[in-house]
């Protein structure tokens, strides 16, 4: 589904460059849960920009369902983003001014499509948040906003969810509920891509990539 | 979530008193904005009706004392020169002419009652004609020694019909035949009498400060003022249309100025509503890289800020525009303290269309205070935004 091909990518930091990939080759599967891991700087989170066409390589090419995304303008990729893309942070970034039904439609909003209240309620269903919809971020928990970020990366019905850390600011029992919602939806046929530092969740995902120094280890 | 609009207005009510201050700032500027453009309206119409009720064409003045007919005309002011009321009798011989009065309004101080009074001398069969809307309690003066008091005259002394005036002039009984209504004009401030009275108590027989004349036919008056000017000599003529132009020369001067100062007014709260949202735009940051990875394009973000400064102009605009409409008698009260002169009622009116007009410019405005923080929102790298 999706092929990455010798992916390197640059950071100028003053006058030094910052090497954050160097040759990354990897291939995702459809419907697959994968985990990615690696020390902090290793490079994860600048793959997984690069995955969700939020950020470009410096070299190599990301093939999208057959289509080259590398060299893709902005307003190419943005289109990309929203037709099939999810993402989850773990800072969960919801708006405080809106409600979690707000919140989760707020994508709807940039792909111009109706809010439809049914689809809204399934999803916070989904992530059992269905008694939540009225409340503002400011009165969920941890667990609750990061559920219902979720809900927002699935609202433009994504071909893949990319999650940065989802659990990272949570405790063992909210990172089990986020995890088994992760893999459930993978389940049901959803590309999952999930950066940890939980080895143990990690261990349970159907493939483990291991990134150290902008490389995939063996 | 169905608009950019509501996703902006939310945003604004995320920051309750800044918002509310910088939307007082365009409150308040676009208030005066409206009550001074609003203000013009009511005051040009309102000359033109008090003129109208003057009943008079044209005023003759010892010449060189043009400016100080409009107010005459307008509140009784005293000119410090005299008309011989000889001249009376060339005016009366001039063709075409409806009506002439010779005027005296003079300073009359009394030492004993510690004021001054405010004489008005002038034919009271006139003094009827050309104030048909006072109410009279008694009777217009009909002999030679008695007086006609404004409302405030009566009131400060406490007098009443009947009653004795006392006056400062040996050997002259005054006695009060009749009190004008209040009528919160300067019209309140005279003692009026008939016009030889008034020349004998002030000691200037055989003469006035003005001659006030009505023609025929308005539209001969340029004529009739050319043949009188040019067979009186030390005379000058003014018409009701220049004391119109005359003043509505100042207010207009006025209103230019004032709109200066208000525009450069709304100005500083525009920088200020560019401020608070440029604020607002950097402490949103990464919630605005969040927006780009799930499908805001640059222009979208754009859009949003822009929304956001607009809508605080808009909303300030409008409260402006009402709290303006509300407090316009407040307005007026000030104005006519500070005006030479000032028409008779309503000043500020509520017209739509200085109002919509108002709303779009401040629109304009808002829209103008948001592109600067609209440009910084959407130029953030969603990537590094992302990372915080
Ligand atoms: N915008 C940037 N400018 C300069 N250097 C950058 C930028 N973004 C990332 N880097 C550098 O690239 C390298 C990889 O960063 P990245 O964020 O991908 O690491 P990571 O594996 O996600 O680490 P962590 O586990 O701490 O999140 C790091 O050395 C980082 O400092
Ligand atoms: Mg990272």
């Amino acid at each position: 589904m999706i092929e990455l091909k010798n992916i390197e990518k640059t950071y100028r930091r003053g006058v030094e460059n910052v090497r954050a990939l160097r040759g990354v080759n990897l291939t995702i599967d459809a419907g697959e849960l994968m985990a990615i891991v690696g020390p902090s700087g290793a490079g994860k989170t600048t793959l997984l920009h690069i995955l969700g066409c939020l950020d470009q390589p410096t070299n190599g090419d990301v093939v999208f369902d057959g289509v080259n995304t590398a060299s893709m303008p902005e307003s190419q990729l943005v289109k990309i983003r929203r037709e099939k893309i999810g993402f989850v942070f773990q800072q969960f970034y919801l708006i405080p001014g809106l409600s979690v039904f707000d919140n989760i439609a707020l994508p709807l909003l940039f792909s111009k499509k109706p809010a439809q209240r049914k689809k809204i309620e399934q999803l916070a269903e989904m992530v059992g948040l269905e008694h939540r919809l009225n409340h503002a971020p400011a009165q969920l928990s941890g667990g609750e906003m990061q559920r219902t970020a979720i809900a927002r990366g699935l609202v433009n019905d994504p071909a893949i969810l990319l999650a940065d850390e989802p659990t990272g600011n949570l405790d063992t029992e909210n990172s089990e509920k986020i995890f088994a919602i992760l893999r459930r939806l993978s389940d049901e046929g959803l590309t999952t891509i999930m950066i940890t530092h939980n080895p143990e969740l990690a261990a349970r995902a159907e493939r483990t990539v291991k990134i150290r120094d902008g490389l995939i280890c063996p | 979530m169905t608009s950019y609009v509501k996703l902006a207005a939310k945003n604004i009510l995320r920051h309750r008193t800044r918002s509310l201050l910088t939307m007082l700032g365009i409150a308040a500027s676009v208030g005066v904005l409206f009550a001074v453009l609003s203000f013009n309206k009511g005051f040009t119409e309102g000359l033109a009706v008090e003129l109208e009720r003057t009943g008079l064409h044209f005023m003759i003045v010892p010449s060189g004392c043009a400016h100080e007919v409009a107010a005459l005309v307008l509140h009784g002011a005293v000119i410090p020169k005299f008309l011989d009321t000889g001249v009376m009798e060339h005016v009366e011989q001039t063709a075409g002419i409806d009506l002439a009065t010779p005027i005296l309004v003079a300073q009359l101080p009394d030492q004993q009652r510690g004021k001054i009074d405010l004489i008005y001398g002038i034919e009271m069969n006139v003094l009827e004609a050309i104030k048909p809307g006072w109410e009279i309690t008694g009777t217009i003066p009909r002999h030679e020694h008695e007086v006609l008091l404004g409302y405030e005259v009566a009131q400060h002394d406490n007098l009443k019909p009947g009653d004795h005036f006392s006056s400062p002039a040996e050997g002259v009984d005054l006695v009060v035949s009749g009190i004008v209504g209040y009528s919160g004009s300067q019209d309140d401030a005279f003692v009026y009498l008939p016009i030889q009275s008034a020349q004998n108590l002030l000691g200037y027989p055989q003469s006035a400060t003005a001659i006030g004349v009505k023609v025929d036919d308005p539209t001969r008056i340029g004529a009739i003022t050319e043949s009188l000017t040019s067979s009186v000599p030390g005379i000058q003529i003014v018409t009701m249309g220049e004391v119109m132009n005359s003043v509505s020369n100042l207010a207009a001067a006025a209103r230019a100025l004032s709109l200066a100062i208000v525009l450069i007014a709304i100005l500083i709260s525009a920088v200020g509503v560019m401020n608070s949202i440029l604020m607002a735009v950097f402490e949103r940051t990464q919630e605005i890289g969040m927006m780009r990875a799930v499908g805001a394009s640059r222009w979208d973000i754009f859009r949003i800020i822009l929304s956001e400064t607009t809508i605080l102009a808009l909303v300030g605009g409008v409260v402006g525009i009402v709290l303006s409409t509300l407090g316009a008698r407040l307005i007026e009260t000030f104005v006519r303290s500070v005006m030479p002169f000032v028409p008779s009622g309503d000043l500020i009116r509520f017209e739509p269309i200085v109002a919509l007009g108002s709303v779009a410019f401040i629109f304009v405005i808002g829209l103008c205070a948001g592109i600067y923080p609209a440009v910084k929102a959407s130029k953030i790298n969603p990537v590094e935004a992302i990372k915080g």
